[in-house]
């Protein structure tokens, strides 16, 4: 037995050579990113119902395990149970097809993403034009989810968050422009070591404004309150997800969160300098706190803006969708372009925090 | 066979057959989808030729901009499959006419000589860490600074162009004033009235 | 003019935003005042209206005598009273149910009851497991009145002052 094993394992071996073995490194990695993650997003949940019930001034989850803390695995065993009910004269193809096509795209993005310095599964030379990318692709879930459920609330609520979406992710983007024309590369890498030395060299600190235009655009691109028009319960029950039950919206589910992580990694990436310890280049606190590894540092700073979106969600009634709309097109959009033009300016002068 | 090659032959099955699809569905949404796997295709392609900017920049604006608008229109749309079919037979000869007309003139076109393999010669293989963004940076502000300007202006201008045509006719759509409602103070909205204590009791 | 400049400010900097971030924050490390039901229960007055019951005399007769003023004043016709002459010459229900379902808890029934026979419990937290379980009839009844006999003589003697 052993044996025939042994020499299977040998017979594999001109394949490994053969770029098997680079293939399997790459699907290992991705799975070693992709298991945490989902244990991460089921702990958000926890985290978001806690978080929101105490600023309720209630407790949130405490039933299941202690503290609840086996909550998430309950909701995960609660939605793999449920039935999984077709609309009639809905289009079965595309109502299936439309949680995977949003949960597919809110995988891919970690693709790119470096979480350390070398720690990463792929290093590409367009990184950020290619979170963006992938990032867009994601709005076909909720424009076919709206579509193929054959119901008129889902409708409503995709065609209000498909116009939201493309109209904050130019806002994102013309954001994202100025932090490319300081770091000057589209590499996430090179932004992040563009920005070591210590918090006062990251760029929250000169692009205060656009990181603030930033963070709104994120909340919009993740469809969270105060911006979740796509389900605003008050006002179109549940949007898109109103014909979704199971697994099916688990997926919606969890794609939601896996982009709410992506985002706040991001504005870390962007704007808190990734995994770099805040306190570089200070003299006595640098080798106080060198033992912290850089993932720690990039969790903590994550973990941050995680609460942040909680801490909004419990603080602010939904806007409603002309304002959000007006938001962007009359405040955010004229607003970026000038700094844009400011930050190009002083980029090319040497003015200032920019060099 | 090289494995570039086995990824060549895949997307290019990919990019064809789904395109074919593309046109003989009949399902609106459905078409826009398989259009979305033609320009994923595509952009595969285009990446195994190093182009890797173009290749995101194709996802990124068609799939992720032009094609959602695709969608919101469908979604809008009344989707009858009958008043869609009805004029088939009266549109089939000038359609497959256009289409032998595009076909021929692409042949000519390609078998030119400027496209030749010949004369253009196999394209540069670079390393891993080449970076053809700075390649194009370099050109795109340099060399063709002028007509890059000069595009920007006329995507200016069309945009300008359609904004004056939504409005050409008076919109007829009750406005909010939004300024005014976030600036509005409470005495412009409130009024204490001072009441007599013993006004009551004439009443009774 | 100052005013002015100070909104604008305050506007820019987010101001209003801010004051909402500060309210949750603060309510964030407040102590919770969340009951935990089933261990913890809030106190409950002693006319609280619940599950109904019917009581014995402490002899163990029971007190109904099958008047029907409940069934006649009761506004949702939830309570049906069948009633036949026993040996010994007294009235007595031979059938007493109460749909829950049509009950409205008004009281009415335990006020109108000239013997205090069918009375309200402080019971609230029941639950049917089949649809036929939302009529309770005599027997139940009786049942729910011998368990809480000693909380429903407590919570009539706490109210008796202010009848």
């Amino acid at each position: 037995m052993w044996q025939s094993f042994v020499d299977l394992t040998h017979q594999l071996i001109p394949w490994f050579d053969g770029g098997l073995a680079d293939i399997l490194i790459i699907v290992i990695k991705g799975l070693a990113l992709i298991f945490p993650l989902i244990i991460m997003m089921a702990y958000m949940t926890y985290a978001e119902r806690k978080v929101i019930g105490f600023m309720q001034l209630r407790i949130g989850p405490n039933r299941v395990g202690p503290f609840g803390l086996l909550q998430p695995f309950a909701d995960v065993f609660k939605m793999l149970f449920k039935e999984v009910i077709f609309p009639s004269k809905s289009n079965i193809y595309l109502f299936l097809l439309a949680p995977i096509l949003a949960f597919v795209p809110a995988v891919a993005v970690w693709a790119v993403v470096p979480l350390g310095e070398d720690f990463y599964i792929a290093n590409i030379d367009v990184s950020l034009l290619y979170v963006m990318a992938i990032g867009s692709v994601g709005v076909y879930g909720i424009v076919l989810a709206g579509w193929a459920s054959n119901s008129k609330y889902p409708l409503l609520g995709a065609l209000r968050s498909t116009a939201l979406l493309i109209s904050y992710e130019l806002v994102i983007g013309f954001v994202l422009v100025t932090v490319v024309m300081i770091a000057s590369s589209v590499n996430l890498n090179t932004v992040v070591e563009s920005q070591s030395g210590g918090i006062l060299n990251w760029y929250w600190i000169p692009l205060f404004p656009m990181m603030i235009v930033f963070w709104i655009g994120a909340l919009v691109e993740t469809n969270r309150a105060p911006f979740d028009v796509v389900e605003g319960e008050s006002e179109i029950v549940g949007g898109t997800h109103v014909e979704y039950s199971g697994m099916p919206f688990a997926l919606f589910f969890m794609a939601e969160y896996f982009n709410m992580i992506f985002m706040a990694l991001l504005a870390v990436l962007m704007f808190f300098g990734g995994w770099h310890s805040p306190f570089e280049g200070i003299p006595f606190l640098e080798g106080l706190f060198e033992f912290v590894p850089d993932l720690i540092w990039l969790l903590f700073k994550m973990s941050f803006f995680l609460f942040l979106y909680f801490w909004i969600r419990a603080s602010f009634p939904r806007f409603r969708y002309d304002q959000i709309m007006r938001l962007c097109w009359k405040v955010f959009l004229p607003f970026t372009i000038v700094w844009i033009f400011v930050v190009a300016l002083m980029t090319q002068l040497g003015i200032g925090p920019w060099f | 066979m090289e494995f570039t090659s086995i990824l060549f032959y895949v997307f290019s099955l990919f990019f064809v057959g789904s395109s074919f699809v593309m046109i003989v569905s009949r399902n609106t949404a459905k078409a826009a989808l398989w259009l979305i796997l033609t320009f994923f295709s595509a952009a595969s392609l285009w990446l195994l030729l190093e182009a890797e900017f173009l290749a995101i920049t194709l996802i990124l604006i068609y799939v992720g901009a032009v094609m959602v608008l695709f969608m919101f229109v469908i979604k809008m749309l009344d989707t009858d499959q009958s008043t869609l079919r009805a004029q088939f037979t009266r549109y089939l000869p000038l359609g497959i006419f256009v289409s032998l007309i595009v076909i021929v003139q692409m042949t000519l076109v390609l078998n030119a000589g400027p496209f030749d393999l010949d004369t253009v010669g196999l394209p540069e293989q670079h390393g891993a860490s080449y970076s053809n963004i700075t390649a194009i940076a370099q050109q795109l502000y340099t060399v063709y600074v002028y007509p890059f300007e000069l595009a920007a202006i006329l995507l200016l201008i069309a945009i300008i162009a359609a904004i004056t045509l939504v409005h050409r006719t008076q919109v007829k759509s009750k406005k909010q004033n939004i300024s005014e409602q976030i600036n509005v103070q409470a005495k412009d909205r409130m009024r204490f009235a001072s009441i007599k204590k013993n006004s009551t009791k004439e009443s009774k | 003019m100052m005013k002015k400049v100070k909104k604008l400010v305050n506007d820019f900097s987010l101001g209003e935003l801010r004051t909402g971030l500060k309210v949750t924050s603060k309510e964030f490390v407040n102590k919770k005042i969340t009951v935990q039901f089933p261990e913890e229960r809030t106190p409950i007055s002693p006319r609280f209206r619940g599950l109904h019951a019917l009581r014995r005399y402490p002899n163990g007769e029971e007190r109904c005598i099958a008047c029907k003023l409940c069934e006649a004043v009761c506004p949702a016709n939830a309570i049906t009273i069948d009633s036949e002459m026993r040996e010994d010459g007294t009235r007595r229900t031979t059938q007493y149910d109460i749909d829950l379902f049509k009950c409205i808890f008004c009281g009415f029934c335990e006020e109108a009851c000239p013997v205090d026979a069918i009375v309200e419990t402080h019971i609230f937290d029941y639950a049917f497991e089949s649809r036929e379980g939302s009529v309770i009839d005599k027997k139940g009844l009786l049942e729910i009145g011998d368990k809480n006999e000693s909380a429903i003589n407590k919570a009539r003697e706490e109210d008796s002052k202010y009848r």
